[in-house]
């Protein structure tokens, strides 16, 4: 532990300029804590203390979620009774060796000598348990809660980086959906992943429970024509805007994939995939609905459930729902993936393999499976009707696909000379820009009514 | 000045359910997801939400009407739905929607009513427990959320399918089985599940909708492992002893999930027997104004 003597003199220093509040220009005179730049001065002592006894230094950032609400709501002045009660609350809690300041309007950050990971992660906690508790101010109930970002000092580590990192933890506890702690994780991450890749996944990861929290997550739609001009099916195709970016479904499903998230969002697109398909029945151009299914959603035991759940609430008979699932998830048919493919072909959900061609299956293992769709991947389309190889290969496929009873669709037509090509392979449908790009559902709906006249 | 334990939430609570009952134009539950992406930008803005809202007339008289009653006690009066939204505060708000546009989602259906009003209940008992168990690890708003929640996939079998209540009464009346156990015999699907689907279409936070998706899984509440969020779990057992509560002072649908979960329940919940015979009396009051 560090020497306390000398220590209290600062707090109690804080605290009775509390209540002279005015006599300190480095003392916020709403709660009497030290002001930003007071904290980085103080940052800069505690680490130069804290290397020579080598202890346990941490940041705890604190912010007070929708804080401007209340300013909104109830005017400055009881904002102002808002931020002094939670700095009550914070200093009851923080205890003397701890420094506390405001760093704006509904940020504070208590630094805390002597608090390695554990301890540090007990106080934050605390704090938001503590901070959560309804606060009455005049006659008004007000629910606050925090977001909190924590980080332990590293060896050699600047303050301000410190004490960014606390920051930049704190914004994630905000992304993740507020009234939550996060640790920063740069020092784990740096170990675990090279650091760039890291903490370009971390972004995608962040912006992904983002989106999902904020219904920034949606799905566009692109159908899919037979060669007499109707609509054989339409395939749900997420995309991901945060912050008016897009991201595009190449970066976000892989890390998806490899957080867990993609059962969230294959349920999601499952759910809403199916409601557009009720609508369009609605409207009275019912149409097959293809949607885009994981291996990890599919190796899950409540995968079949979740079908379900999204055909009843949306009143959608099964025929109208189609699974595109990856040639590669075909090669490895793990039983659990099989019962609930089984499961969905009994309940007459239909099974497309999508991006056929690309992965290795041996033509001879369709017989085995139980889709009823092959989508030839677009590398086959891009080269016709010039390659005459490629054109060989798509009309066996297409041959085949027919006498195994699959319907087959190309996808990636861009030209009409390639739709010509791809008749006279006799695929049964065609997919690509030459007819639609993937559109939001309201084009959607226009299009196919307009197709309907 | 001190800020003090609040008791005021039941009572919005309270006020929000006999609100549900007062209005007939339906708001559309679209309206929801805009609010919502609205509420949780960085910077809200309340002109934007006030215009989303107002455009719904349901949704728009059901919350000036809601701002204007007695419960509230203002003094100035709130002419437009701008005005409610600065009265109210967004977070009362955004819940007063949710509960409007709930009941609203589905057809008037005399069938439910009985189910609505089970859930009301279980909502309000809810709301309060998490005020008194002693590790609060949820938030008395999200509790009542919960509660009201938790079972809309019921209401939603019911609609789709007629020979559900047979099911239903099987699944209540098991001893030994989990209840979603009894529902998949039946059906390729359970009430859980649809809850937690639609519970995510309603744009309400994660840790609800998993507590939804695993509410008769034992081994959800039990085990530290199970995945879970500590929040989801408590909001588990903060149901489940809720619903007992409301069996037992009402003698209404009645279930075997207190035998099967109950246990589970108190343990993490840190109560014992004589707790639940202290709230068991308190609870008994705060029901009867609930009527």
């Amino acid at each position: 532990m560090t020497d306390r003597t000398d220590r209290p003199s600062a707090a109690t220093r804080q605290r009775r300029a509390a209540t002279t509040p005015s006599a300190n220009p480095l003392l916020d005179p709403i709660t009497g804590f030290l002001t930003r730049r007071a904290c980085l001065q103080a940052a800069i002592a505690l680490a130069a203390e804290a290397a020579t006894v080598a202890t346990g230094l941490s940041a705890i950032w604190l912010d007070i979620d929708r804080f401007r609400q209340v300013n909104e709501s109830f005017g400055h002045s009881a904002g102002d009774r808002v931020i002094a009660h939670i700095a009550e609350r914070i200093r009851a809690l923080a205890g003397v060796q701890c420094r506390l300041s405001r760093m704006g309007d509904d940020e504070f950050v208590v630094l805390a000598p002597g608090f390695d990971q554990a301890s540090a992660n007990d106080l934050a906690r605390r704090l938001l348990l503590e901070i959560r508790r309804p606060l009455h101010v005049d006659e008004l109930v007000i629910h606050p809660s925090v977001s909190i970002g924590l980080a332990v000092k590293l060896c050699d580590e600047e303050p301000v980086v410190w004490l960014e990192r606390a920051d930049r933890a704190m914004s994630e506890a905000k992304r993740r959906g507020r009234n939550r702690l996060v640790t920063s994780g740069d020092e784990l991450l740096t170990r675990r992943l090279g650091v760039e890749l890291a903490r370009e996944e971390l972004a995608i990861e962040n912006a992904l429970h983002r989106a999902l929290e904020n219904g920034e997550l949606c799905l566009h739609f692109q159908p899919i024509v037979r060669p007499s001009g109707g609509v054989e099916a339409v395939e749900a195709l997420m995309r991901c805007a945060v912050d008016g970016h897009q991201i595009t479904p190449a970066r976000f499903i892989p890390v998806a994939e490899k957080t867990g998230l993609i059962v969230r969002l294959g349920e999601w697109s499952l759910f809403q995939g199916a409601r557009c398909a009720a609508r369009l029945r609605e409207q009275g151009t019912p149409t097959k609905m293809a949607i885009n299914v994981s291996r990890a959603q599919l190796i899950s035991p409540k995968f079949t459930q979740a079908l379900h759940a999204a055909l009843v609430c949306a009143n959608l008979p099964p025929d109208l729902l189609e699974l595109e699932l990856t040639e590669s998830l075909f090669m490895d048919l793990a039983p659990p993936v099989q019962a609930n493919l089984g499961a969905a072909r009994a309940a007459g959900v239909g099974l497309a393999i999508d991006d056929f061609g690309t992965g290795f299956s041996c033509l001879s293992t369709l017989k085995d499976l139980s889709a009823n769709k092959l989508k030839l991947d677009r590398s086959f389309a891009s080269v016709l009707p010039t390659d005459r190889r490629s054109f060989a290969v798509v009309k066996a496929m297409t041959s085949l696909g027919s006498e195994l009873g699959m319907t087959v669709v190309a996808e990636g037509v861009e030209n009409p000379a390639q739709l010509a090509a791809l008749a006279e392979a006799a695929v049964d449908a065609t997919q690509g820009f030459f007819h639609a790009r993937p559109m939001p559902e309201p084009a959607l709906m226009a299009w196919m009514a307009q197709r309907l006249q | 000045m001190k800020d003090k334990t609040s008791n005021a939430v039941p009572d919005v609570d309270l006020f929000l359910e006999r609100m549900l009952k007062d209005l007939d134009v339906p708001p559309r539950p679209l309206i929801i997801d805009r609010i919502k992406a609205e509420m949780d930008s960085d910077r809200p803005n309340l002109q934007r939400i006030g215009q989303l809202i107002s455009v719904d007339v349901g949704l728009a008289a059901g919350l000036i009407q809601s701002v204007n009653s007695a419960y509230f006690g203002f003094r100035k009066r709130a002419r437009s739905v701008h005005d409610a939204l600065l009265m109210l505060g967004l977070d009362v708000a955004s819940r007063a929607i949710a509960t409007l546009s709930l009941r609203r989602a589905f057809p008037v259906n005399n069938r439910l009513e009985r189910f609505w009003g089970a859930s009301a209940q279980i909502a309000v008992l809810s709301g309060w427990l998490a005020q008194k168990t002693p590790h609060r690890r949820v938030q008395a708003n999200d509790a009542y959320t919960y509660g009201l929640f938790r079972d809309t996939g019921i209401a939603m079998l019911l609609l789709r399918f007629p020979t559900y209540r047979q099911t239903l009464e099987r699944a209540n009346a098991d001893c030994e089985r989990a209840f979603t156990t009894v529902e998949q015999q039946d059906f390729p699907t359970d009430h859980a599940m649809i809850g937690c689907l639609l519970a995510r279409d309603w744009w309400l936070p994660e840790e609800i909708c998993l507590a939804i998706r695993h509410h008769h899984d034992h081994s959800a509440i039990d085990l530290t492992d199970s995945g879970l969020p500590v929040a989801s779990r408590h909001l588990v057992a903060i149901s489940q002893t809720a619903e007992h509560l409301v069996q037992q002072l009402t003698g209404g649908s009645r279930t075997e999930e207190w035998q099967k979960l109950g246990g589970s329940c108190l343990r993490l919940l840190e109560l014992v027997d004589t707790d639940l015979y202290q709230l068991h009396t308190e609870a008994k009051s705060l029901l009867a104004s609930v009527d």
